[in-house]
């Protein structure tokens, strides 16, 4: 399907590097190194000319931590997005946010895309997405209250779940009136599941594809990757891509990532390899 | 009538697209030298081996006929440098420069008279559809292409024969 990113349009067989860009002092993986402006616009700057097609801009780590409010988290990202929306007009820009108060004032700067990493906590979300034009991402989370960590969750069948969660947001949101070629679905690893759930979700992607929806994946670095090879944050890549790999054969669409290059090289061979790319440029044995 | 020499590169079939086209510049000679070609009339494909023919077939599509026109795909050897796919052979380019010079004469009996068994040993499978052409009696020749970029000769050359 042809994604809609606001106002950026791709084609049915793109594949899409969503370059996180962390305006918070505490993140799991960078830990506050683009938590001032300044380094949070160069990091910018760094992915685009890496070739990535989104920024994923958050004011809000995921894990439980000190208490932000939504004024406190539109001051670190929207007029953010006003700067990084007039640099770069090329650039999708996506906020990570759950927050309909944070998702309105970011549309307002040049938003193009909210990700919903809390799989509709605020249910105005979507309606803002809809006034705006703004694409959604719609998450997985099992039910979780945003910013808490899994504790004993158990699932029938966590993909099963995924499906239905997702996809009943995914409705929600068209019903609303967002565009349906701006709605995406991510099966959320990580987010109220344990190791075992993420890499079943992994394992079995290609059902979460097979709903048309056109599914973002967010694994890098994160904790099932280093629970399964017992792998502290900072050496996580490698497994990290092997996850891509695996997601990229289901025919994941787009990657949410620290490392953009590694990512995009591993995505344009797996789809190289299954025949959806062809190769950059190859002669060897033609001439 | 009108001849139309393109060399028999495998790159030139749509199977093998990459997403940055390794031949440039010998596609557009190509592609303009074919389209020379139909303007006048349908042509007939000759090639020495049964890729040159899927190639020629290929550049024609719905103007493949039985002529007058002629496409031949042939190209000269494929062992002009260390990374050639025959490696270096140093009797490749005195072989290849009497192809080159026929070509640009059309001197076809200079063709009638290539070796090819040494074509042979210089990875040039394609060098008797060349030998092929003796008896056509060439008014005019133009050479769009003449180059080896991966260590084989490639050109595009059109004739107009004597009527």
């Amino acid at each position: 399907m042809t994604l809609k990113l606001g106002r950026h349009s791709f084609a049915d067989d793109a594949t899409l590097m969503m370059a996180i860009v962390n305006r918070t002092p505490d993140s799991f993986y960078d830990k506050g190194a683009t938590w001032a402006e300044d380094k949070a616009f160069e990091r910018v700057g760094l992915v685009v000319d890496q070739g990535a097609e989104i920024v994923d801009i958050g004011g809000i780590k995921a894990a439980p931590g000190a208490f932000i409010d939504a004024e406190e988290e539109k001051a670190r990202v929207v007029g953010f997005v006003a700067r990084v929306r007039e640099a770069f007009p090329a650039l999708v820009i996506s906020v990570d946010t759950w927050r309909s108060e944070v998702g309105r004032a970011v549309c307002e700067a040049g938003a193009d895309l909210l990700n919903d990493a809390w799989g509709g906590a605020d249910p105005g979300l979507v309606e803002v997405a809809a006034e705006f034009g703004a694409a959604i991402v719609c998450t997985h989370t099992g039910g979780a209250t945003p910013r808490t960590r899994p504790f004993r969750v158990e699932y029938d069948d966590v993909v099963a779940s995924a499906i239905a969660e997702t996809t009943a947001y995914a409705e929600r949101a068209v019903a609303a009136g967002v565009d349906p070629a701006g709605v995406i679905i991510d099966p959320a690893h990580d987010f109220g599941k344990n190791t075992f759930h993420s890499l079943e979700l992994t394992r079995r992607l290609e059902e979460m594809v097979a709903t048309r929806w056109p599914v973002l994946v967010s694994l890098s670095n994160k904790d099932f990757v280093g629970e399964s090879l017992d792998l502290p944050v900072g050496e996580r890549l490698t497994g990290t891509l092997a996850a891509t790999a695996i997601s990229a054969l289901a025919g994941a669409r787009i990657y949410r990532v620290h490392e953009v290059v590694e990512t995009r090289q591993v995505v344009d061979m797996v789809n190289t390899i299954a025949g959806r790319r062809p190769p950059q440029r190859a002669i060897r044995g033609l001439a | 009538m009108r001849v139309v020499i393109v060399p028999g590169t495998l790159a030139l079939l749509p199977e093998y697209t990459s997403l940055d086209d390794p031949i440039p510049e010998l596609r557009k000679a190509v592609d303009a030298a074919v389209a020379w070609l139909v303007a006048e009339s349908p042509a007939a494909v000759r090639g020495a081996t049964s890729a040159a023919k899927r190639i020629g077939a290929e550049l024609l599509g719905a103007d493949q006929g039985s002529g007058p026109g002629l496409l031949v795909v042939a190209n000269g050897t494929a062992t002009r440098t260390e990374k050639a796919p025959g490696h270096f052979d140093e009797r490749s380019a005195a072989f290849d420069s009497v192809i080159g010079a026929a070509l640009r004469a059309g001197d076809t009996a200079a063709l009638r008279d290539l070796d090819l068994e040494l074509a042979a040993d210089l990875w040039a499978p394609d060098v008797p559809a060349l030998a092929g052409l003796a008896g056509f009696e060439i008014a005019t020749s133009d050479i769009d292409y003449d180059d080896a970029p991966y260590g084989v000769q490639y050109w595009v050359a059109r004739w107009e024969t004597e009527d």
